[in-house]
């Protein structure tokens, strides 16, 4: 088995490889002749647009990181409105972004083939919120698909493929953290090579959407979901998978479906499950009749109960002598909250159904509460070398504890940690801008936004030019790390590298806010601590917005590069003659390199990349760069 | 084989992800039917880290249930901890005395738990512990970056996986950076000799 790129555009169908569920949809884009790809990275949906990237000039495939989801999804729409598939991808919160796009694109519909893959995130691991967007595909009234695994995964593009084209309107691929994140074994088809030669053929009543066609368009639309629903009921992803005798059934689908079979196998049940893959629209009647062949059914899904209401609602009409179970009535075991697990599904079978756990989970839960008494918590940190650290601890220089400090989506989010401590509101991509607007204007203390590179490109701009327009007092602090560090180290417009790694053209920062009208606009590397709070003064003098750009390149892109080049990695070193044990350095930066030790403290040169911020904080000189052979 | 459960727990930063795709891979050239779950992007960040790898027919889920697990193996001592509810009295619990000390939550410098205290609560769920230095171990190789695959040398050593070592030696020539390839091979060689001793 090879490297991802040879892997992932291998022609050998039948070979069964492991991947990553992102990893299968790009493939699926492969096997499906899909000709362009859009994406802005978001976990969990990342790994998508990473893997095209990978493959895209090899496969004849045109893909780009875009500015924004909405921006993804419109040229996207602009390919498949003129006959080329294509696929776009994005976490939930993404689909919010690009929601405006698509509620009408639903309308015009598409010529080829159009995907749009949304990664939900319940638990939050790597979000701002777990909203369950299947409710996506019920208001925009578009079809959608939802794997369990990877060879699901990426068979369900090509399903997805095949629906949009015969409906010819978008079809939603939807996944969660653990389909997206899951490596399990694929089966390799055939490669497709793309079709990337479009032919625009005007049609003004279907394309235009003004009132007069939309109105006729939505008509369209409404006809073409009648259409789904017969797919929906003859798909064969939607299926019994398993025949009990037991007279109950489940019904359940995505992430939540493999913990339903592992707790049926370890409580030995024999009942019956009936598998989702096309969720919307629901398959009407093979629903009824699942219900109908049984006396119990149980409703088993994460998040919202968007299944379960409309099971419900057709058992109320069609099947009302059977109990249905699920959130509504077991809100205790099915939490409408977080994520799913075997052991979830275990105690909530255990409960409906009466039969006893053969695992003792109480005594696990007692064991370990036990156990966890010698546990610290260890959340999520800022990598050491990280210049978001720097550009904190000027920040606290500069401005003290008493500016209020908008902040945004990306790694400096960790900032809001002790002890550095920046951040009084995050609420979505490019919202720094705006609240920071609205703050200043009623209140006293200075307000300062911080955001990072990538985000300032998809969401802050329209909240820059209202700020400038309508002449509102805060400092907007860009920290540009030059790359979309949190999601995996995408290219962005300020970095000027295409999404295949070819050289683009640059968009600048500083440019585009001197473009945006905004008076005050300087660029400081903010390991120059002294010189980066001598500037962020005088922006904070300035009245109306300033706009600052730390520049300095994430820490792990520095260590890659000089790992890939066999470069040294030189820490930093604590003299330990000179070390008083203050504490001063753990208490102003808290970098995990730094570590107490004996009333002293010790650098781990394990983590220390010595990027030597620590120094600037030591009132005794005592940290110097570790020296060759130290 | 009905399934096989290994938790690898530590921190960001550590190389757990790719020691979980060599044992997911390794598992796959075998013909067997695996699961690797894995968390990407802030959770990553010097955060706690857990990846699940499961081998086997019976493995549909992504992560391993409670009590569970045939290995833990914990890239920090506090990490293994952290999901010692995934073992039983069965459970072989192979441990690297590197320690981080977790930052983030505490203005003040923070005081790391004794081993031997983190040692006796992991025993509440099983005795079978090994102790290895691998930080130590991937110095002698080269690099501290290889302290992942030296965990999977010593992985290798406790003849307990259904996927042969060689498989594994096979999938690591594969997947590490070929600049790095003789530092990794000889940290699996210490780390399967760690315990074989």
């Amino acid at each position: 088995m090879a490297r991802l790129k040879d892997l992932l555009l291998e022609d050998s169908p039948g070979k069964r490889v492991l991947l990553l569920g992102n990893e299968a949809i790009a493939r699926g884009v492969l096997e499906n002749g899909i000709g362009v790809v859009t994406t802005y990275p978001g976990t969990p949906a990342s790994e998508i647009g990473d893997s095209v990237s990978l493959i895209a000039r090899d496969a004849g495939i045109y893909m780009e990181y875009s500015a924004n989801e909405k921006v993804a999804v419109e040229v996207a729409a602009g390919a498949a409105v003129s006959g080329v598939r294509a696929l776009v991808a994005m976490k939930h919160v993404g689909v919010n972004v690009a929601a405006d796009a698509l509620m009408t694109l639903a309308y015009t519909g598409v010529r080829a083939g159009f995907v749009l893959v949304t990664a939900d995130d319940p638990n939050c691991y790597s979000s701002q919120n777990e909203q369950d967007n299947r409710y996506y595909a019920l208001l925009a009234n578009l079809p959608m698909l939802e794997p369990s695994n990877s060879q699901e995964a990426k068979d369900m593009v090509g399903y997805a493929i095949e629906i949009s084209e015969k409906l010819e309107l978008p079809c939603i691929l939807r996944t969660t953290t653990r389909v997206s994140h899951t490596r399990g074994p694929v089966t390799l088809g055939k490669i497709v090579k793309p079709n990337l030669k479009g032919k625009f053929i005007r049609d003004v009543k279907r394309f235009v959407m003004v009132p007069a066609n939309a109105r006729i368009q939505h008509k369209v639309l409404l006809r073409k979901m009648s259409e789904t629903l017969k797919i929906s009921e003859d798909s064969p992803l939607n299926r019994v998978v398993r025949e009990g005798s037991n007279g109950i059934g489940v019904i359940s689908s995505s992430a939540a479906y493999n913990y339903v079979l592992e707790a049926t196998d370890v409580l030995g049940l024999d009942l019956s499950i009936l598998k989702l893959g096309m969720t919307h629209p629901l398959p009407k009647n093979k629903i009824i009749e699942f219900m109908k062949g049984h006396s119990k059914i149980i409703v088993v899904e994460e998040l919202e109960p968007y299944l379960e209401l409309q099971i419900r609602a057709l058992a109320k009409d069609y099947a009302p002598n059977i109990q249905i179970h699920g959130r509504a009535d077991h809100p205790e075991l099915f939490p409408k909250y977080g994520e799913f697990s075997t052991r979830t599904v275990i105690e909530a079978f255990s409960k409906i159904l009466g039969v006893e756990s053969p695992i003792n989970f109480r005594e696990i839960d007692e064991k370990f509460a036990e156990a966890s008494k010698a546990l610290l918590p260890r959340p999520p940190i800022l990598c050491p070398g990280c210049p978001h650290r720097a550009s904190f601890y000027v920040i606290r220089r500069a401005a003290g504890g008493k500016a209020i400090c908008t902040t945004d989506i990306g790694c400096y989010a960790l900032g809001i940690q002790p002890p550095l401590q920046i951040g009084d509101i995050l609420i979505c991509m490019g919202a720094s801008v705006g609240t920071a607007s609205g703050i200043s204007r009623v209140i006293e203390d200075k307000v300062l936004a911080v955001i990072g590179d990538s985000t300032f490109f998809h969401a802050a701009l329209p909240g820059l030019v209202n700020a400038v327009y309508n002449n509102h007092n805060f400092v907007l602090i860009v920290l540009d790390n030059l790359t979309t560090a949190m999601t995996g180290h995408q290219p962005h417009p300020g970095t000027g590298i295409t999404g295949v790694s070819a050289p683009g053209k640059r968009v600048l920062i500083e440019d585009v806010a001197k473009g945006c009208g905004v008076e005050f606009v300087k660029v400081i590397n903010p390991f120059k601590v002294k010189e980066a709070i001598q500037i962020l003064k005088e922006a904070m003098q300035h009245s109306g917005p300033a706009v600052l750009v730390f520049r300095a390149p994430c820490a792990l892109l520095v260590t890659a590069e000089k790992r890939r080049k066999a470069e040294p990695i030189t820490p930093a070193r604590i003299i330990s003659e000179k070390c008083t044990g203050c504490m001063a350095c753990i208490r102003l930066i808290g970098c995990p390199a730094l570590v107490p030790s004996d009333d002293k403290v010790v650098i781990n040169d394990a983590l220390c990349v010595g990027c030597m911020l620590c120094a600037e904080t030591c009132p005794y000189n005592a940290i110097v760069m570790a020296e060759e052979g130290d | 084989m009905e399934e096989f459960n290994i938790v690898l727990a530590g921190v960001g930063g550590q190389g757990i992800l790719l020691a979980s795709q060599i044992l997911g891979v390794s598992a796959v050239k075998e013909g067997f039917n695996v699961r690797v779950s894995e968390i990407h992007g802030m959770a990553q960040r010097g955060g706690a880290v857990v990846s699940h790898v499961r081998i086997g027919e019976k493995a549909y889920g992504p992560t391993v249930l409670e009590g569970n697990a045939d290995v833990i193996l914990g890239f920090e001592p506090l990490e293994a901890l952290r999901n010692i509810k995934y073992a039983s009295d069965k459970t072989l619990i192979i441990v690297s005395k590197e320690i981080i000390v977790p930052t983030g939550f505490s203005p003040e410098p923070v005081q790391y738990p004794k081993f031997e205290e983190i040692i006796e609560k992991m025993k509440i769920f099983t005795e079978k512990i090994v102790v290895i230095d691998a930080l130590a171990l991937a110095r002698k190789a080269g690099n501290t970056i290889t302290r992942n695959i030296v965990l999977l040398g010593a992985l290798a050593a406790s003849n307990v996986l259904p996927v042969k070592n060689e498989t594994i030696e096979e999938t690591i020539k594969e997947l590490v950076r070929p600049a790095y390839l003789e530092m990794n091979l000889k940290a699996f060689k210490l780390g399967y000799e760690a315990v074989k001793k």
